[in-house]
């Protein structure tokens, strides 16, 4: 059963390493989108589906990664793919300020400090014009290489999900789900829950820095309701519940499932398109807390390391 | 940047900030309310005053009833809603991991905003009555924050007096205090629940509601108000309802002190530094006692 999985994985890498050859624009373009979206449920499960702190605000650090990035190839000329680790590293940073204390708190805290957290950095990258060009936005250097983006793309989807199944199977996201089950308990037994999830923060945090990096790169300008919009953290937390939170495929089934249909049927509706998400959250929530993978793995004994 | 403070201005930002302070008392009483009792973080709180306000909006505009009348019609209804909900939804994930409950709500506000943006759109919309200040001596008053003042103060002393004095008051207190003692002791607690819910769903439409004859109002701005009304639960601690009252005036001051001297935009980053401060040193707020 591992080497089935394993093969169907390198065929699967293999044919996408080959897509962008056969495909048009705008299959590329298809793509690229959900392998960012890949790695934001990604990142987005590694803190709250694996802790069980839910982040409401995680878009703060894509958007954040996207300014970071931007202002590194507009005005200081980098090359955009260490400009985008450069976004990684500047959410990552902004998680260690925002994370160190409040990851010490109860979970709802922490969840509403996140949702405060993308408020105020959209305020502070419109404010801050001098750097960032305020509420204009910021146009980056024209570039025509929408193919390599995707690869880059695929790659940090890959990365982040090759991640995910790192620590889920590994001592450190044991002991992170063990402060999901039971904080105190686990406190107990000797796990410094405090380090412990701000390591899954900034791991977490990281991610959708590169990503923003990256969309930035692709987009070629960035505007503060572009990038921080509260739109962005709905659909990661939608489709890692979708698929599964807490599991490493989870994640990556829910975001090619939901960006389908939403490529597909609703974003046409772009209102309604929104509140059936927020249906979506209600009924995965009430009548099925593991997601697809979960409901999976209950009707065919899946193996643990899905 | 050098500003010269003169007595006036004192007096104007603390007039300022009193005026809306109560306002952030009465709505965050209700989040307060629901903590309290259920544990529950209701992220969608901010999401029944916005509909408060549209209702209030919808009422004026096709209508012309008086705005400040329609808070008899706002609080019923999202009384009723509250209880809707709770009923049908909330009322599963009270003893569930906070995860659950967290997102619940979070669904819940998501469904409501578009459902109201598709109705009216995302424009901005306004209800122009009562505009215009009152001047007395250096002190300006606007006279929709001066009614609404009057309303909020109304309706927070009358919540406040329920609580401390009825019956089923004393039921939810009980209830925040030690769910378990008071279901021994004969309270309904899963009754309890839903007026808790219901109650607080009250005191967000009638938020709603005047907010709407001060601002434009707008689908998404519900979320801010989440926001504020948590900050001030969090100023006040947790589940403490006078707490609540003292954290709404202090959430006020912050705010006027700030955008005072520094400007509007920055005041909501400054608000939110003074929580995540807060929190680093008292993480169950500033009279908040027992940690749960």
């Amino acid at each position: 059963m591992k080497w089935v999985i394993l093969g169907a994985l390198v065929l699967g890498l293999g044919l996408l390493g080959l897509y962008p050859l056969v495909a048009t624009g705008y299959g590329v373009r298809f793509m690229l989108q959900l392998f960012m979206w890949v790695a934001l449920a990604q990142s987005w499960n590694l803190i709250s589906g694996l802790t069980g702190y839910v982040s409401f605000g995680h878009v703060a650090f894509f958007g954040t990664g996207a300014y970071a990035a931007g202002i590194l190839i507009a005005v200081h000329g980098w090359h955009w793919a260490w400009a985008s680790l450069g976004g990684g590293a500047a959410s990552a940073v902004l998680a260690f300020l925002i994370g160190y204390p409040c990851l010490r708190l109860k979970g709802p805290y922490f969840a509403i400090a996140m949702l405060g957290l993308n408020e105020v950095m959209r305020v502070l990258v419109s404010y801050f014009e001098g750097l960032t060009g305020g509420g204009l936005g910021l146009s980056l250097p024209t570039l025509y290489a929408s193919v390599e983006i995707y690869y880059a793309m695929g790659l940090t989807a890959l990365a982040v999900t090759a991640l995910a199944h790192l620590i889920i199977t590994s001592r450190f996201g044991l002991r992170l789900m063990t402060i999901r089950e039971d904080e105190v308990a686990a406190e107990a037994m000797g796990i410094n829950t405090a380090r412990h999830k701000l390591y899954a923060f900034l791991i977490s945090a990281f991610a959708p820095g590169v990503v923003g990096g990256l969309f930035a790169r692709d987009q070629g300008y960035i505007e503060p309701i572009a990038v921080f919009p509260l739109a962005i953290t709905i659909t990661m937390i939608v489709m890692a519940l979708f698929g599964g939170k807490g599991t490493i495929w989870g994640p990556v089934l829910g975001a090619a499932v939901l960006f389908v249909l939403q490529e597909l049927v609703w974003a046409r509706f772009l209102y309604l398109h929104q509140a059936l998400f927020g249906a979506i959250i209600i009924l995965v929530v009430l009548f099925m807390p593991r997601g697809i993978l979960g409901v999976l793995q209950q009707r065919y004994r899946l193996p643990r390391y899905v | 940047m050098s500003v010269v403070v003169t007595p006036a201005m004192v007096g104007q930002v603390i007039v300022s900030g009193i005026l809306s302070g109560a306002l952030y008392s009465m709505v965050a009483l209700g989040l307060a309310l629901i903590f309290g009792v259920m544990r529950v973080i209701n992220v969608a709180h901010g999401t029944i005053l916005m509909l408060g306000a549209y209702t209030t909006f919808w009422w004026f505009h096709v209508l012309g009833v008086n705005p400040y009348l329609s808070l008899a019609l706002s609080m019923p209804v999202m009384f009723v809603l509250g209880v809707v909900l709770e009923r049908l939804m909330v009322r599963r994930v009270v003893n569930a991991p906070e995860l659950s409950s967290l997102l619940l709500t979070f669904g819940i506000s998501i469904a409501l905003v578009n459902a109201i943006q598709l109705a009216f759109t995302s424009d901005l919309r306004s209800v122009e009555y009562l505009t215009g200040a009152l001047i007395v001596g250096p002190i300006a008053f606007s006279k929709s924050r001066l009614v609404a003042f009057g309303f909020a103060v109304a309706i927070t002393l009358l919540a406040y007096w329920f609580l401390q004095k009825t019956r089923f008051g004393k039921a939810i207190r009980a209830t925040s205090q030690g769910p378990q003692v008071a279901m021994i002791c004969g309270v309904n607690v899963e009754r309890v629940h839903l007026f808790a819910f219901g109650i607080a769903s009250a005191l967000a439409a009638a938020g709603g509601s005047l907010v709407a004859v001060m601002v434009a109002i707008q689908p998404e701005m519900g979320q801010v108000w989440t926001f504020k009304s948590f900050l001030v639960i969090v100023l006040g601690g947790a589940g403490n309802y006078p707490g609540a009252l003292l954290g709404g005036m202090l959430l006020g001051l912050i705010e006027q002190l700030a955008s005072f001297f520094l400007t509007t935009q920055l005041s909501e980053a400054v608000a939110y530094l003074i929580l995540v401060l807060v929190l680093l040193v008292r993480p169950t707020g500033l009279l908040g006692g027992r940690a749960t």
